[in-house]
């Protein structure tokens, strides 16, 4: 996830020196236009694969959940950013796909996390299907119903499940070696999140992304230029859904245990803050939303162990009323979200001795 | 006038609850022409354009395009067979940039499956869609989102979007409302321009008499939903019942 941002970066400098250039020809569409932001680029993917090297398990540990938080929210964001379908329920495509690869774990992890994406990609698409007939508010609660029968039947159907008990994993394998720590289990995580957000980024920027941001900004005239009302809804709630199973197969090898109240609906809600906090629009949005609903929290707990024991209840509650402000002084405060920030910062760099 | 008709409609009837939208309307439009709806407000003109791009649908009469029947066919099947429009009421996607509205435009002739992007027809709709900036002027404005420019110019990229398409037929819905003078001459060079290079037929909805006065070969039209009169513009201008018709509406 942190090669967007680098990415980002490297775009702000080629662009800052060659603007003209992406003005012509269909070069703005490759994912780093100038030779300095293919540079970048690679650096970064290679650091990327560095990374355990430098960190110690905990950091690991909380970058894997950032990166699979990113996947995601990258999944709702093409539904809710791109087509402006609201889903209440990608916690409930996580947990399909975190059960999924829990049958198919082991040296089989690839093909389960695989599994869970394609199953969560099914179910996705019949969810999909209110979404012909329905707008707005009521699409939000039909995907609300489809998040609390999912639940339901994460707790009751014992034989895929596991019941409230839940189901556990053993360690990845991958070519016999166990990916037993967060920092081995990182490049199965790499594997599937990298090409993914390549993916996303090309869909975007593509026929796809056009047909879908013309869908969310006006249906009727989408419909009149020539865009398809079923494939295009069809196919968001698909890849919304098949993100999230992917991201719900990675989280299961990453806890190594599955249960119902990892894909409650509060974790939906969660994912819509991400897509919300990091700005409706872009790909960047959904990793930067991700790194802030992760880490957020987590900071917020190092600060409260660090105060002592005996605070940590009272602190505790505070620490979501703190968390819940921030997410609502940035709706109030910068309604492009983190993006807008990042790009008004970008700005001030980019003219940055000569503010005009 | 020896070529079939692009656009063939008959004994068109739309009603909404008590209000008759359309009575009895039917005319024919021959390829390469100018043609020119007018009317008083309300006389159905927009809903008969709604009715041709597939919005309306109306309780009965016969609509025939390039010789096939049009009225089975949803929206987005009609702009496949080379009908492009633009609304009244602007209908731009406001949050995408100038040049994301003229490929979706441009894509009309080449769609591919959604989930796989496809470089060379991405750059071939690329290169139609600047080739339609430049035409229109628009190309500074490629990457300014749409809803972002004044309004001139958003009827402009409306039209860019529509001759992306390189429609057979475009229907424009009041395309010189609210425009300067010198916006208007603009965009009647513009549409000239396009009938002679790309061979467009226009149907343009106008309540600028002027206009259609200069610009038309054919003009009908319509009051309360009935065809008051279809014939060269000479003629509209003497018809009593057209005189009658506005001046009664005010216009
Ligand atoms: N969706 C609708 N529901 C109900 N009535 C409608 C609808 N659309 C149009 N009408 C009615 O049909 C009649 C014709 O309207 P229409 O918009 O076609 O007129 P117009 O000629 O385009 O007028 P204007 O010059 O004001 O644009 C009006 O009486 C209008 O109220
Ligand atoms: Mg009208």
């Amino acid at each position: 996830m942190w090669y967007r941002i680098a990415r980002k970066l490297s775009e702000t400098y080629s662009r800052r020196f060659a603007r003209a250039v992406r003005e012509s020809y269909a070069e703005d569409e490759a994912y780093a236009p100038t030779p300095l932001g293919r540079c970048a680029l690679a650096l970064f993917l290679g650091l990327l694969f560095l990374l355990p090297l430098i960190l110690g398990p905990y950091p690991m540990y909380v970058l894997s959940l950032t990166a699979i938080a990113a996947l995601g929210a990258l999944g709702l964001h093409l539904l809710v950013g791109g087509a402006g379908l609201i889903s209440l329920g990608q916690a409930a495509f996580l947990g399909i796909g975190a059960y999924t690869a829990s049958h198919l774990s082991g040296p089989l992890a690839p093909l389960g996390v695989l599994a869970g994406g394609l199953l969560a990609a099914l179910v996705g698409l019949v969810l999909g299907l209110p979404s012909l007939r329905i707008k707005g508010v009521y699409l939000a609660i039909a995907t609300l119903a489809f998040q609390f029968l999912a639940i339901l039947v994460f707790n009751n159907w014992e034989s895929f499940t596991g019941g409230i008990r839940g189901r556990n994993l053993a360690p990845a394998e991958i070519l016999g070696h166990p990916l037993d720590s967060p920092g081995a289990l990182w490049y199965l995580i790499l594997a599937f999140t990298v090409p993914l957000f390549f993916y996303g980024k090309r869909l975007l920027s593509t026929r796809a992304g056009r047909a879908w941001l013309a869908l969310r900004d006006n249906e009727l005239s989408a419909q009149v230029a020539g865009v398809e009302l079923v494939p295009t809804k069809l196919s968001a709630f698909l890849l919304s859904a098949f993100y999230a199973g992917v991201a719900g197969g990675l989280l299961a090898n990453l806890y190594r245990t599955v249960t119902p109240e990892h894909f409650l609906f509060g974790v939906s809600v969660q994912y819509l803050a991400m897509v919300i906090v990091g700005g409706a629009g872009t790909v960047l949005g959904a990793v930067l939303g991700a790194a802030f609903v992760v880490l957020v929290p987590e900071l917020l707990n190092t600060l409260v162990g660090a105060l002592g024991p005996a605070y940590a209840g009272a602190l505790a509650a505070l620490r979501n009323v703190v968390f819940g402000t921030l997410i609502l002084a940035f709706l109030i405060l910068e309604p492009r979200g983190l993006v807008g920030l990042w790009s008004r910062v970008r700005d001030y760099l980019r003219t940055w001795p000569l503010p005009y | 006038m020896g070529l079939a008709p692009i656009l063939e409609v008959r004994d068109l009837h739309l009603r909404f609850k008590g209000v008759a939208a359309l009575s009895g309307v039917g005319f024919t439009v021959e390829p390469g022409s100018f043609f020119a709806i007018i009317g008083p407000n309300g006389a159905g003109k927009t809903s008969l354009l709604n009715v041709l791009s597939g919005l309306y649908r109306p309780q009965s009469g016969e609509v025939r395009f390039l010789g096939r029947d049009l009225l089975p066919l949803p929206p987005p099947r009609r702009t496949r067979l080379g009908l492009g429009r633009t609304f009244q009421n602007l209908e731009l996607f406001r949050g995408m940039t100038v040049l994301e509205n003229v490929k979706l435009g441009a894509e009309r002739a080449g769609p591919y499956p959604l989930l796989w992007p496809r470089a060379d027809q991405e750059a071939r709709v690329r290169a139609r869609a600047e080739e339609v900036l430049e035409y229109l002027d628009l190309a500074p404005y490629r990457h300014v989102p749409a809803g972002l420019l004044p309004y001139g110019l958003q009827k402009r990229v409306e039209v860019a979007r529509a001759l992306a398409g390189s429609p057979r037929l475009l229907l424009l819905d009041e395309p010189m409302a609210g425009l300067a003078v010198e916006e208007r001459q603009d965009l009647a060079r513009y549409l000239q321009d396009a009938r002679r290079e790309w061979g467009v037929t226009l149907l343009w909805v106008e309540h600028d008499l002027r206009a259609v006065m200069e610009l038309s070969e054919r003009v009908l039209v319509l009051s309360y939903g009935q065809v008051l009169y279809h014939g060269d513009p000479e003629g509209a201008r003497r018809d009593p019942r057209v005189q009658d018709a506005y001046l009664g509406g005010g216009a």
